[in-house]
């Protein structure tokens, strides 16, 4: 029976997150496209809106190619290798008060822990492509998500010190306004660490497009290429709603209902950050993303842990 | 020591500013070796020249440089005016350095913009296009077409400029410099953009001159070296500019000779403006089928890439015996191993768009 | 040159350099807001792209996109310039004014429509063509003799090869015109009351007699001398103009119901003011008489003659007393010239021409002076004369020095001379340096003014005179000149008098002749020119044979040789594709292909294929059209179903700008070309 209630909650997860992504890429090619001085769609529906429900089944019925010398088994599942934990990831966000899809105990730590599994599949499709490009941008993936995972769970560590707990819906309950400033600095170090999780520019270095084209996913098309993108606006969409639930309070923001619109609204700016950023700033180098996340996000993040562990002692 | 790892970038490849190809060999991310393999883009116009009469041969040169049109054809009508004598009306000459000023603003958009897509800031592109997209509006105001324009013809230019052009040409003088420093702030002030950009591809001022580099790329080394003053043409020694340079020769520096060129480029658009005046616009009885007496010529200007010289010899017929282009993306594009290697692969990319290559100008 | 205020100064090196430290951490975290910043702002700028319904992208009027043709031969007939004597200057006005005027027509002193006559010759309608041309030029038979034709030097065919011929055009317009004259001339329907007298009937005042005449007008005409022509009949040598011809078209004039009286001086058989009280106006046309002599030592002696008075005596009489002598003629003018090669044919022994200017600037036309030479002219130039030798009041020789310049640095004519001079045996000096009007008894008992020079006091721009009603024409105001100047001044005097007495204003909204400035052709190169594109060439009598008497130099063409003389036309500015295939030649692509047929009555352009595979859209072909048929159109989105659709047939090029091929629809059917006519007299 609980097999039955997590199947149906893995296709709604999935649902919503495929339906955040066909609104998030309509958004950000509106944004790009107002900072760039362009229009960005504006054929299909109202300033375009449903171009991307129209590129949907363009893509599912585009023709599946395999490279003749790709690894087939991995190379056809490896999308869904990283779209899947994403997708869980989604589960541990708590909505409102008492109430996530998946209220867990370790919850946070769930949500810290699967969806860096997607590393893995971005490695298979990098191998099993075959190609030169493509296992440049899988091992500067494995290399840059591995090393991210640091600063971005000891910032968000720090409000859980705060709580006290490990499951998010008890975190919200806990919450104080104090909060905000109190661990702001960790709240930059968390959005920094996510954008270079979810390979996002400044930080999209494994897909770097002007280099390697489009990285591990170089020779994907049609719907597996889509499932790629999904799982990178799935992976913005979990980082940035979990941000807002813990770091800038969530539904706790308003009352009742509101708290609910309130804390979509917030997760909907950060992703607007995201983008601003990623359509504002040049990519680092390799070898520079590496020495910002040990020698400068790190140690911050640390000393925003000992600052919230004083915190908490002192209270 | 790893195993090394050979890779192909190009012909179609995003950052290969046209279609060139080359292979590199990796060592890690670190580049050891770079073959640049070039004629992906050779249509043998050295050599259709040899069955073109003198001026049908003018919209071949627009398709040498297709970014500075207006370069290739004016070094062509040069060697054209220099082997059949033909002197050029006055209003013709401003009007070239005019629309070759201009070309430069748009060639120079089309490398500066791109230098920050290089290091992965496509807006900056984006914010370099819309000026270069008012240029070529001008252009197709002047002559009807916007990238292959066939305007500078041997005697002069096609047509006299059409009725409020002038203040087109004002409006965007006066509004460009202040979008060229948001564009300076935007991408040349990112401490991103520097740190991708600041010694990497570092070219040593005797390099340059070895090498035989010309235009923005000698003078982001410091090397001080500007046809349009040291071998002055047409109506520049009335004109007064300033020349930039760079003093580290590395990308940021190339990239950012290229954006004060075109602000100042603006100030001799300006300064031509005011010095322009009414009367013809090509030379009188210029014959339709220009037959030089035997004879050679070789004449250069100062392009958006460097020194643009064009080799004309004549048998006295009204074809060219053989036409040569001394191309300057050629000249600069041997320097891309020589740059690149001991960099890593992203800076690979970044020193070949410093470079600003032109394919068509490099294969002919 | 002033330092603009607001510009920005090129920094000393571009390589800026953060400060060191932790100002320079804070720059670099600065320049991430300062980025922030500018995109944010950005967004709220227009974009620079179009929203693609509603604004749609505009190009610009040079837009070089794919080519139309605007008419084609044998499918659009051009408009001929055609128009009544005081509409006329109106219609060339118009013409000029939207780039349609071809520059035959207008370097034309008269405008005459060159390009209609060719037009018209080409398809076998010659009388036709002949009377376009008579519209404006009262006598081409005689100026398609003697024409100095600025025209063919205007000819835009100049540019591509050799101008067409014009002149000889009009002489064999003239001779085809001659089997049919009889039947086609019809007087002219009087239809107005007011009468109009004219005194001298040289070019001029039969140019305004004609339209006068065309206008309804009665007009009565007075000639000095028994044979009607004036400078035409006394002046201009037979072998260049032979009588029959002048007198020829002056009968026409007077079948067409001109009131000719010859040998009727004016101001001794009859009085002008008595003229003047008959008529509603009197057109003065009486030319210059006097030849001028230079005021040197010894003019006075025997032997010394003007060049009037000469070239009168050897047309009239055939002898001028020079048999066996020695002559020298003073000028370098052409009248010069007709006096030296007049001195030859009745007689004398050795001719010499000397001038002021040197070979290259001398102001006759260069062929006649060449011609003149082949004959046996001795020319010597820039010599100027200093004193006529005589012996017993007998000439004897001139006394010569060289002429360094002519003109100062202003261009005004101010001759500078050597010091050494040269004495020429002669026994005839023949001053051709000018003429002079003599108009004593002409103007005596009239209020008409003549200035202290002998000049009758003229405004040159309406021909009026000091006395209202009285008008004047032809040298007599304009000095002396060509004889299409002196018709087309007949034509403004008949426009002023026309006016006058419809009681108009002589100026109100009257358009002085546009004098266009075409560009000087620079020679070309025949030797890349295949010898089917050259002009017709006519023989010229052999040289020492014709310089014994008079007969015509020059032979006329043949019937097959004007009509492909005249299919030579380009008919520039008609917007009529002639299929000259100049684009063809000019297409650095080789992208177009263009044939005509040229069989009389279905000229045609039978071939018109643009192949925009190959086009690069260099406009070359375009710009180069004489006609201005080829066309470039806005159109830029140019897709198409099939590749073969791409090849633009000439049903296709003469489509209009809306809905051709480019946009997706089908092609149209070309226009076919007309049946050749097979008439009486005319070629299969």
């Amino acid at each position: 029976m609980s097999f039955l209630w997590g199947m149906l909650w893995g296709v709604a997860a999935v649902m919503v997150i495929a339906g955040g992504a066909i609104v998030g890429v309509w958004w950000e090619r509106k944004v790009s496209a107002r900072i760039q001085l362009r229009l960005g769609p504006q054929q299909i529906g109202p300033a375009g809106s449903l171009q991307m429900v129209a590129d949907v089944p363009k893509l599912l019925f585009k023709e599946d190619i395999i490279p003749a010398a790709a690894d087939e088994p991995f190379f056809r599942y490896a999308p869904l290798a990283v779209f899947a934990p994403i997708a869980m990831s989604v589960a541990v966000i708590p909505f409102a008060t008492g109430w996530a899809p998946f209220d867990a105990t370790a919850g946070a730590l769930f949500f810290l822990a699967v969806p860096s599994i997607s590393v893995l599949g971005i490695l298979f499709s990098a191998w099993a492509s075959h190609n030169t490009l493509s296992a440049i941008g899988g091992v500067r993936a494995a290399a840059q998500m591995v090393s991210y995972e640091v600063p971005r769970s000891l910032s968000v560590l720090s409000v859980l010190v705060l709580a006290g707990t490990l499951r998010p819906v008890a975190v919200m309950d806990a919450w104080e306004w104090w909060w905000i400033p109190a661990t702001f600095v960790g709240f930059i170090v968390y959005l920094i660490s996510s954008i270079a999780e979810m390979n996002r520019g400044p930080f999209d270095i494994p897909e770097a497009e002007s280099e390697l084209v489009a990285g591990y996913f170089a020779d994907y098309a049609g719907i597996r290429w889509a499932v790629f993108m999904m799982g990178e606006y799935g992976g913005m969409i979990a980082a940035s709603l979990f941000g807002a639930a813990m770091f800038l309070g969530g539904f706790r923001l308003l009352p009742g209902a509101w708290g609910v619109v309130a804390f979509i609204a917030v997760g909907a700016v950060l992703m607007t950050i995201i983008m601003w950023m990623k359509w504002t700033f040049p990519r680092l180098r390799q070898d520079q993303l590496m020495t910002f996340c040990w020698t400068i996000l790190t140690p911050i993040a640390i000393v925003q842990l000992f600052a919230a562990g004083v915190i908490a002692a002192w209270l | 020591m790893t195993e090394e790892l050979v890779v192909n970038i190009g012909p179609s490849h995003p950052s290969t500013h046209g279609v060139c190809r080359m292979v590199t060999t990796l060592d890690g991310e670190i580049v050891r070796h770079v073959e640049v393999v070039i004629g992906h883009l050779h249509r043998g116009i050295e050599k259709m020249a040899e069955n073109r009469t003198y001026l049908q041969v003018v919209p071949l040169t627009d398709r040498l440089d297709y970014v500075g049109s207006m370069y290739a054809n004016w070094a062509y009508c040069r060697a054209v005016e220099r082997l059949a004598g033909i002197r050029v009306p006055e209003r013709a000459e401003y009007l070239r350095v005019i629309v070759c000023e201009l070309q430069r603003i748009a060639s120079h958009m089309m490398s500066v913009g791109p230098a920050g897509a290089d290091v992965g800031a496509t807006t900056a592109f984006m914010y370099t296009f819309a000026q270069r997209e008012q240029v070529v509006d001008l252009f197709e105001q002047l002559c009807g077409a916007r990238l292959t324009y066939n305007y500078v013809r041997p005697g002069g230019v096609s047509m006299d400029v059409p009725e409020g052009w002038v203040d087109n040409v004002r409006a965007f003088c006066r509004s460009h410099p202040s979008a060229m420093a948001e564009v300076d702030r935007f991408l040349f002030g990112n401490v991103i953009a520097r740190q991708r950009m600041k010694g990497i591809g570092v070219l040593a001022p005797e390099d340059a001159v070895a090498w035989g580099a010309s235009g923005p790329v000698a003078r982001g080394s410091g090397v001080s070296w500007d046809l349009r003053r040291d071998d002055s043409y047409s109506v520049y020694p009335r004109l007064d500019f300033d020349i930039p340079l760079g003093s580290n020769g590395d990308c940021y520096d190339r990239a950012r000779v290229r954006l004060w060129e075109a602000i100042e480029s603006c100030r001799i658009i300006e300064q031509a403006l005011d010095q322009i005046e009414p009367g013809p616009v090509m030379a009188e009885a210029v014959p339709r089928l220009i037959t030089p007496r035997p004879g050679e010529a070789y004449d250069h200007i100062e392009g958006a890439r460097g020194s643009l010289g064009v080799y004309l010899v004549s048998d006295g017929t009204p074809r060219p015996y053989r036409m040569k282009v001394r191309s300057p993306a050629f000249c600069n594009l041997a320097l891309v191993p020589m740059l690149a290697e001991g960099h890593t692969l992203s800076d690979l990319v970044v020193i070949l768009g410093s470079l600003d290559p032109v394919f068509g100008e490099v294969d002919r | 040159m002033a330092v603009d205020e607001n510009r920005l100064p090129v920094p000393e090196t571009v390589s800026d350099e953060y400060a060191p430290g932790v100002k320079g951490f804070m720059q670099g975290a600065r320049s991430l807001l300062t980025g922030l910043g500018i995109t944010a702002s950005a967004s709220t700028r227009k974009p620079i792209t179009v929203r693609y319904p509603q604004e749609k992208v505009t190009v610009s009027d040079r837009w070089r996109g794919a080519l139309q043709l605007k008419g084609a031969l044998g499918r659009d007939e051009i408009d001929l310039v055609s128009a009544p004597p005081h509409e006329y200057n109106a219609k060339i006005d118009g013409l000029y004014r939207n780039d349609r005027l071809s520059p035959c027509t207008g370097s034309c002193p008269a405008n005459v429509d060159a390009r209609g006559q060719a037009f018209l010759i080409a398809d076998g309608r010659i009388p036709e063509a002949y009377e376009l041309v008579r519209e404006r030029n009262i006598l081409p038979g005689v100026l398609g003799r003697i024409c100095h034709h600025p025209c063919e030097s205007a000819c835009r065919r100049n540019r591509y090869d050799e101008p067409i011929s014009i002149r000889l055009l009009h002489r064999f317009a003239y001779e085809e015109y001659r089997k049919v004259a009889a039947e086609r001339i019809k007087p002219l329907p009087k239809t107005r009351d007011q009468r109009v007298a004219i005194i001298g009937s040289g070019p001029s005042g039969l140019a305004a007699a004609y339209d006068l005449m065309s206008l309804g007008y009665t007009v009565t005409m007075y000639e000095r001398e028994a044979q009607p022509g004036g400078a035409l009949s006394t002046g201009v040598p037979s072998y260049r103009l032979p009588r029959d011809v002048l007198y020829g078209e002056i009968a026409d004039l007077v079948a067409l119901g001109l009131d000719l009286r010859c040998e009727t001086e004016v101001g001794k058989d009859v009085m002008l003011s008595s003229i003047m009280r008959e008529n509603d106006a009197v057109l003065l046309a009486v030319g210059l008489q006097d030849s001028r002599i230079l005021p040197l030592p010894g003019t006075h002696a025997d032997g010394v003659v003007g060049a009037l008075e000469f070239l009168w005596a050897a047309n009239n009489l055939g002898d001028a007393g020079v048999k066996g002598r020695r002559l020298l003629v003073i000028g370098g003018g052409n009248v010069a010239v007709d006096v030296a090669r007049c001195a030859l044919r009745v007689g004398a022994t050795e001719v010499r021409l000397s001038c002021l200017e040197s070979d290259q600037e001398m102001p006759c036309h260069p062929w006649e002076i060449e011609e003149a030479v082949d004959e046996g002219v001795i020319a010597m130039c820039s010599m100027g004369p200093v004193e006529v030798l005589s012996e017993d009041n007998q000439v004897t020789g001139m006394r010569m020095k060289p002429c360094l310049s002519v003109f100062d640095e202003t261009g005004r004519f101010s001759p500078t001379y050597g010091e050494d001079t040269q004495d020429i045996e002669t026994d005839v000096v023949v001053f051709a340096i000018g003429q002079a009007a003599r108009l004593d008894s002409l103007v005596s008992g009239t209020d008409l003014l003549v200035s202290g020079r002998g000049q009758l006091v003229v405004d040159g721009a309406d021909g009026t005179t000091s006395v209202p009603g009285v008008f004047a024409c032809g040298e007599v105001v304009t000095g002396p000149g060509s004889a299409i100047n002196s018709v087309a001044t007949g034509h403004e005097a008949a426009t002023s008098i026309h006016r006058q007495l419809e009681g108009r204003s002589l100026t109100e909204g009257r358009i002085a002749r546009p004098v266009p400035v075409y560009e000087k052709y620079a020679p070309v190169d025949m030797e890349y020119v295949e010898p089917d594109r050259r002009r017709a060439v006519v023989t010229l009598a052999d040289p020492d044979e014709r310089a014994t008497d008079f007969r015509p130099v020059e032979s006329g063409l043949t019937k097959e040789q004007a009509m492909a003389e005249a299919a030579r036309c380009l008919r520039c500015e008609s917007e009529v594709c002639v299929g000259c295939t100049f684009c063809a030649r000019t297409c650095p692509d080789f992208a177009i292909k263009v044939e005509r047929t040229d069989q009389p009555g279905a000229r045609c352009l039978t071939t018109y294929e643009l192949d925009l595979t190959k086009c690069c859209f260099c406009g070359l072909c375009a710009e180069q059209c004489p006609t201005g048929a080829l066309q470039h159109t806005g159109q830029y989105e140019l897709s198409f179903y099939h590749r073969d659709l791409m090849t633009f047939d000439k049903g296709e090029m003469l489509r209009s700008d809306q809905g051709s091929r480019a946009t997706g629809l089908d092609g149209i059917t070309s226009p076919v070309c007309p049946a050749p006519r097979t008439g009486p007299g005319e070629r299969p």
